[in-house]
């Protein structure tokens, strides 16, 4: 939450016991008030443009937001959702990747969506539709669930002034040549799923499905990481957005498999004494989104409407071009890169060219076949644990 | 009204003031003044026995798919135990074992140096100056030292620029030996602390004997220093140890590929919500914990860490 957030719902509060306090009537403006305020927990980062504070998204569907700031830490919100007091306290909630979905509405934590209640459900991008290869992020037992606001597939980046050539495959990690000056995500989830996918289309080991190993397949991606480990290949592993930067920003890496945001930053804080970039992969990446659900409580509540006109919002390409242009995350309705050319306003000409260069790189990497979703809890979660362990250890 | 205590009050012509005769009413000696004394016990009881006696129920429950369930079992003991999780936690405690030799080996001379030849009166503020570094945000501070050690940082550029190397030197960072650096530095003014109030143990004619005997400097030390001021330096050590084994901090910014310790593993579990094997680890981390502390019970008697102050 930041402080124009938290000053605010502390206003709110303060309002609702004095007026409790003196009897005024004012109490009942200020229950009405919250009747037609969403109460929503998102990384403020992450999930909203236009403003510092979520003022833009308000007056963009004309709703009142409550937000509280929501870390990008899944087990957190599970618990929060499903055994803590997330039903009570929020009305929507944003996911920490794929896989989310299926677990809050197993467990009866988020409700069904009724999509012809939102308008812009009509562009969203067709992988979202049935038998696309994003339709089951958004659903659950063939019901729609969430609304997605971003997406990515997340690759490598690199310093293309020192190496000099545009890296394409994730086995340039792995040559001699950079031995100490590679870097990969302490993740497991995201961090497997790529070397997954790289062992999987280069032949080199026999998965089946990237997002869901088997407890031997996992065994086999990190005893090919453990070797490697122990010849020196890996400066690090980052954890941390700022972190990811710092080592690419300071040269202390050549290349560091990271969200996409990460090179952004670290590219502009480098200046004219690197040049970082963000690579496609040939062999394929880890391909994820971000939704926004509806909760029980906000159902029980009547704030249907309410969330319907923010998952409007999420879909418009007024959002779907700022957070393009921001952090580089991918829309999810089409028609984005006509709403630039139409803003030179908004976007002026240098921005609208760096801005459409980066749509264009990312359609690239979503249309390689390797690609893979991310998923937070695949069926072998210990095995992936336990290898993680014997990595970290090794 | 003819009262001995009332009249004992008022002796000698002085009125208490009427918050006074509220203050004995609320809290007098039959009142909850004796029972003011217990919300220690209380507070310790709540917030920290029933969590560690938690710990370790909730360490033998059965792992459901988001949460835990009542059972009996030992099972994630045994995932600890049978894992790659143990060895990362014994590799945890020996970098632990060394930042705390080395603090030792740094702090507890500016200790001794501190209560010997630093004016009485100066003393304390001198020792008040390791605090100054607290009061930056350990994140800032730690963060601060790849600048320092990194591959294009400090050190490096000015040992290449006087020609010493050719070329960086790169296990300083990211490496064990660049978590053991961040360990001694963020947590060494516990032993300049902890060395210093033992040194109150130390009276001053024990170093005239010393040298009116001939030992030299180093023998006195050795021989005479240290082991009066031993359970002052075990508290240091434990301090340090504590901290260098469960905050994640120092190895997540300056550890390699993957490092952790206890701490780390502890989140990684609570991260894949695996709850009864986070509490499983935390429980294994208390016992390490307290057979640690009763050896230094029974070496050093750690009741004589306060007996300066009484």
């Amino acid at each position: 939450m930041n402080q124009n957030e938290f000053t605010r719902r502390l206003f709110l509060r303060s309002a609702a016991s004095v007026a409790a306090a003196t009897g005024l009537g004012g109490f009942s403006g200020l229950a009405s008030a919250q009747a037609n305020e969403l109460k929503i927990w998102a990384n403020p980062g992450v999930h909203k443009v236009g403003a510092k504070d979520w003022s833009a998204m308000e007056s963009q569907g004309g709703i009142s937001i409550a937000a509280t700031a929501k870390s990008a830490r899944a087990d957190e919100s599970i618990q929060k959702m499903v055994v803590g007091d997330g039903n009570r306290l929020f009305d929507a909630v944003t996911d920490n990747g794929g896989g989310m979905e299926d677990a809050l509405a197993s467990q009866k934590a988020i409700v069904p969506l009724d999509t012809s209640k939102i308008p812009n459900w009509k562009n969203i991008l067709p992988i979202y539709n049935e038998g696309g290869v994003g339709a089951s992020t958004i659903r659950h037992e063939g019901e729609v669930y969430a609304t997605p606001m971003i997406s990515n597939a997340d690759s490598m980046a690199y310093d293309y002034k020192a190496l000099g050539f545009h890296p394409d495959s994730w086995g340039v990690m792995f040559d001699s040549q950079f031995k100490g000056r590679v870097s990969l995500q302490n993740d497991f989830g995201p961090t497997l799923t790529n070397m997954g996918i790289y062992l999987q289309q280069t032949g080199k080991i026999d998965i089946k499905n990237a997002s869901n190993m088997t407890p031997n397949e996992v065994k086999a991606v990190c005893e090919f990481l453990i070797g490697y480990k122990k010849k020196g290949q890996f400066r690090t592993f980052w954890d941390g957005f700022q972190n990811g930067v710092g080592l690419l920003a300071s040269g202390e890496v050549l290349m560091s498999s990271c969200w996409e945001p990460v090179q952004i930053v670290a590219n502009k804080k480098v200046g004219d004494k690197a040049d970082i970039r963000y690579g496609t992969m040939k062999e394929g990446h880890q391909t994820w989104n971000n939704m926004i659900m509806f909760t029980r409580g906000g159902r029980e509540r009547g704030k249907d409407d309410l969330y319907y006109k923010l998952a409007n919002v999420y879909l418009s390409t007024w959002f779907g071009a700022r957070t393009l242009a921001g952090l580089g995350f991918g829309p999810q309705m089409s028609g984005v890169d006509a709403y630039i050319k139409a803003n030179p306003k908004d976007f002026p000409a240098d921005v609208q060219t760096r801005v459409l260069d980066i749509l264009k790189r990312k359609n690239e990497r979503y249309a390689v076949k390797g690609n893979s979703w991310q998923n937070v809890f695949p069926k072998h979660l210990r095995a992936y644990q336990d290898e993680w362990s014997r990595l970290q250890a090794a | 009204m003819p009262n001995s205590a009332l009249d004992n009050r008022t002796e000698g012509g002085r009125h208490p003031p009427a918050s006074e005769g509220l203050w004995v009413r609320v809290l007098g000696e039959n009142g909850v003044q004796k029972w003011v004394f217990y919300i220690p016990v209380v507070f310790m009881t709540l917030f920290l026995a029933v969590p560690m006696a938690l710990t370790v129920v909730w360490s033998v429950f059965e792992r459901t798919q988001f949460w835990m369930k009542p059972g009996l079992t030992l099972f994630a003991y045994e995932t600890f135990f049978t894992s790659a999780r143990a060895e990362n936690y014994l590799f945890s405690m020996l970098h632990a074992a060394i930042a705390v030799v080395i603090s030792f080996a740094l702090a507890f001379p500016i200790a001794v140096f501190v209560r010997r030849r630093i004016p009485a009166a100066l003393q304390h503020r001198v020792v008040l100056l390791f605090i100054l570094p607290f009061m930056i945000s350990e994140l800032v501070r730690v963060f601060a030292l790849r600048p320092v050690l990194g591959r294009n940082g400090v050190i490096n550029t000015f040992l290449m620029d006087i020609g010493v190397i050719s070329e960086p030197i790169t296990v300083i960072l990211f490496s064990p030996i660049g978590v053991v650096i961040g360990d001694v530095i963020s947590f060494m003014p516990f032993m300049v602390f902890a060395g210093f109030l033992a040194m109150e143990a130390v009276q001053g004619y024990v170093f005239e004997v010393c040298e009116d005997l001939g030992a030299r400097t180093l023998r006195a030390f050795r021989e005479v220093i240290v082991p009066l001021a031993a359970p002052g330096i075990f508290a240091g050590s434990v301090f340090i140890f504590v901290n260098s084994v469960g905050g994640a901090l120092v190895p997540t910014l300056l550890g390699g590929p993957g490092a952790v310790n206890a701490g780390l593993i502890v989140n990684q579990a609570i991260v894949a919500i695996d709850f009864p094997l986070a509490m499983a680890i935390s429980a294994i981390m208390m016992a390490t914990l307290m057979l640690l502390l009763y050896i230094g019970h029974r070496m050093f008697d750690l009741t004589k860490i306060l007996e300066p102050l009484s």
